[in-house]
């Protein structure tokens, strides 16, 4: 009888445990994913990523190319598409311009105005651009597009999962 | 814009500059049509979300409208009040985008526009077609809303 009843405690004790162990490490998993994802974050923005573009290709009128990597947020990771105009100004090099309007976001096309051809137009607010991206005045965006910075690797365009300020804007 | 702190202190900070507001419809029901209706509320959500993107600066995304499929009416008179505080307050357009053909029916009651765009089933594709499909609807969706401005904008 008193035997019985230590063992019913011991299997209680070894429950109460077990709990316990799950809790500890539904604790310190969260915590590990918390101290590992800035760094995952980091990496992400410093890579580049294969496009579907052959550098042969690009030509000095500007076409869209889109482009998908990994992002990690927050809570989940995820599939990004990301978006480019590219093409080869007069002196021959490669441009990758972001289509995200800087006024307040919204994506920029690119000759799709037909009173202002050979321009990048934002259907927002009737923002324009320049086809080297800066921003023409008296419309609302004050600052250029951003530049994607880009690679040639084995004759296939690579774009930087991140687009920057021009450069001296 | 989303429904997010982030999003609305830029909308606050220049209001003239978002002047449309879209609503999602979203239709529950628990009869045999459960799963027509997940599949539609899925798709609206999908889609006004990627328009979000494409014309954020412009438009701010309320959140979904959920409503009780066997309740339209009284989904309507809500969608009503809701309307007339958006454009009291501040909106000039307010869209409502519905995968669920009935709202046709209403669409004289609501002031905004009402866009009915048939959901597609999209589990039954692989991510590559669901993404060039939704890629062709919403350019065809933000085709309706540039235009619709355009109107605005040349009277
Ligand atoms: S968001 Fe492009 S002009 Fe306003």
């Amino acid at each position: 009888m008193s035997e019985n009843r230590v063992s019913r405690r011991q299997f209680l004790n070894y429950t109460l445990l077990g709990v316990g162990g799950f809790m500890a490490a539904g604790m310190v998993m969260p915590m590990a994913r918390f101290a590992i994802d800035p760094v995952l974050k980091a990496n992400a923005g410093g890579d580049y990523v294969a496009t579907k573009l052959k550098v042969a290709e690009i030509t000095t009128e500007p076409q869209r190319v889109d482009f998908t990597f990994d992002q990690v947020d927050a809570w989940y990771e995820s599939e990004v598409t990301g978006t480019a105009w590219v093409y080869k100004n007069e002196n021959g090099e490669i441009i990758a311009l972001s289509p995200v309007c800087k006024h307040l976001g919204c994506t920029v096309d690119w000759n799709a105005d037909e009173s202002n051809p050979n321009r990048f137009f934002c259907p927002c607010h009737m923002g324009l651009y320049e086809k080297d991206g800066a921003n023409v005045p008296g419309t609302p965006p004050l600052a250029p597009l951003d530049v994607y910075p880009h690679q040639e690797k084995d004759g296939i365009l690579y774009l930087g999962s991140k687009a920057n300020p021009r450069e001296g804007a | 814009m989303k429904w997010v702190p982030t999003d609305i202190e830029t909308f606050a900070k220049s209001p003239e500059y978002v002047d449309t507001a879209v609503i999602p419809l979203l239709p529950v029901s628990f009869d045999e049509s459960i799963k027509e209706s997940a599949t539609m509320a899925e798709f609206t959500t999908l889609l006004t979300s990627q328009l979000e993107r494409q014309l954020q600066g412009r438009i701010l995304l309320i959140p979904g409208f959920s409503y009780l499929k066997a309740k339209k009416q009284e989904a309507l008179n809500v969608l009503v009040q809701w309307e007339q505080e958006m454009l009291d307050k501040h909106f000039k357009h307010v869209f409502f985008v519905t995968s669920e053909y009935d709202w046709k029916q209403h669409e004289a009651s609501l002031k905004g526009t009402l866009l009915w765009i048939p959901s597609l089933p999209l589990q039954h594709m692989d991510e590559k077609s669901r993404v060039s499909v939704m890629e062709d609807q919403v350019r065809q969706l933000m085709n309706l809303f540039i235009q619709k401005w355009r109107e605005q904008e040349s009277v």
